[in-house]
């Protein structure tokens, strides 16, 4: 595969992979809202969260790799998993790598959800709200296509449209019916001695 | 059991279904956008890559150089005009060498 083939999959992936880890945010605050209609049942909104950050996970993957394997940056494996390791633009590819561990933590215990509890699952998604971040700064950082204007429009539309969930996700109350309700009997849950 | 408490089960288990099959399109729709999407933000980057233009302007400014260089040199002139493209010329000065007469302009 040709080098300069490699340099613009991996700026393309790293694009879809904004997009997408947008997405995810904004259907994970909204699936805390528990919307429903009739063709719109409530567990789509959290099933679909899933399904996309799978995916991202997937074309997050395809970025990674193809900006390894390019002989222009010889980044190394290393970077992958250990921040600021690389001699190319040390602290911004540092926070990709950081943005994509947060990332990979929040996949494998959503995975794992049954083995490690509620409340621990919780905790480690809340890395969420720091991961996106981290993963935007990445992108104006290290992007090659930061000052370009087509990639200023994909960054207001995402940085706007996440912001929007999170301020609509504040100022709206839970629509859940029995919020009260689980509320207690999570609270009682956590009160029960071990038996 | 009735058959007015099984009629709404069977309607919610196809209200299921039917949601399910809404997620499984979604969920394929966007994966081929993705994939679509990787290939139209890579050739936009390609042709919008920073330092590069995409118009031919760059190989008129080359030759618009060359020409002005060589019409300098005949002259013997230290100012170079502008071309009728609309380019502006070298700020640099051009100067010939007396012995060879290849001239040598001045500047990017």
């Amino acid at each position: 595969m040709s080098d300069i083939v490699l340099w613009y999959t991996t700026r393309g992936a790293g694009a879809v992979s904004m997009i997408l880890l947008s997405a995810v945010v904004i259907l994970g605050v909204l699936s805390s809202l528990r919307f429903q209609s009739a063709g719109w049942p409530r567990f789509l909104t959290p099933a679909l969260h899933r399904n996309l950050a799978l995916m991202t996970l997937v074309f997050l993957g395809l970025h990674i790799v193809t900006a390894v394997v390019d002989p222009f940056t010889h980044l190394g494996w290393l970077t992958v998993v250990v921040p600021f390791s690389s001699y190319y633009r040390t602290f911004w590819l540092g926070l990709g790598t950081i943005a994509f561990e947060l990332l990979a933590a929040i996949v494998v215990t959503s995975l794992l959800r049954g083995l490690i509890g509620q409340a621990a699952w919780r905790a480690i998604h809340w890395l969420t709200y720091a991961s996106w971040p981290v993963a935007v700064l990445h992108s104006f950082g290290t992007g090659t296509d930061a000052l370009s204007g087509w990639f200023m429009v994909l960054s207001i539309v995402c940085v706007g449209s996440v912001t929007m969930a999170i301020v609509y996700r504040i100022l709206v109350p839970s629509t859940d019916p029995l919020a009260a309700a689980r509320g207690e009997f999570r609270s009682g849950v956590s009160r029960k001695p071990d038996q | 059991m009735t058959m007015e408490g099984t009629k709404p089960a069977e309607a919610r288990i196809r209200a299921r279904d039917r949601a399910l099959a809404l997620l499984n399109n979604i969920t394929t729709y966007v994966a081929f956008a993705g994939i679509a999407g990787v290939g139209i933000f890579g050739t936009v980057s390609a042709l919008t890559i920073p330092g590069v233009s995409a118009s031919p302007s760059s190989g008129a400014t080359a030759s618009a150089t060359t020409s002005n260089a060589s019409d300098s040199t005949s002259s013997d002139s230290s100012s170079s005009s502008s071309s009728s493209s609309g380019l502006s010329s070298s700020s640099g000065s051009v100067s010939s060498s007396s012995s060879s007469g290849v001239a040598v302009s001045g500047g990017s």
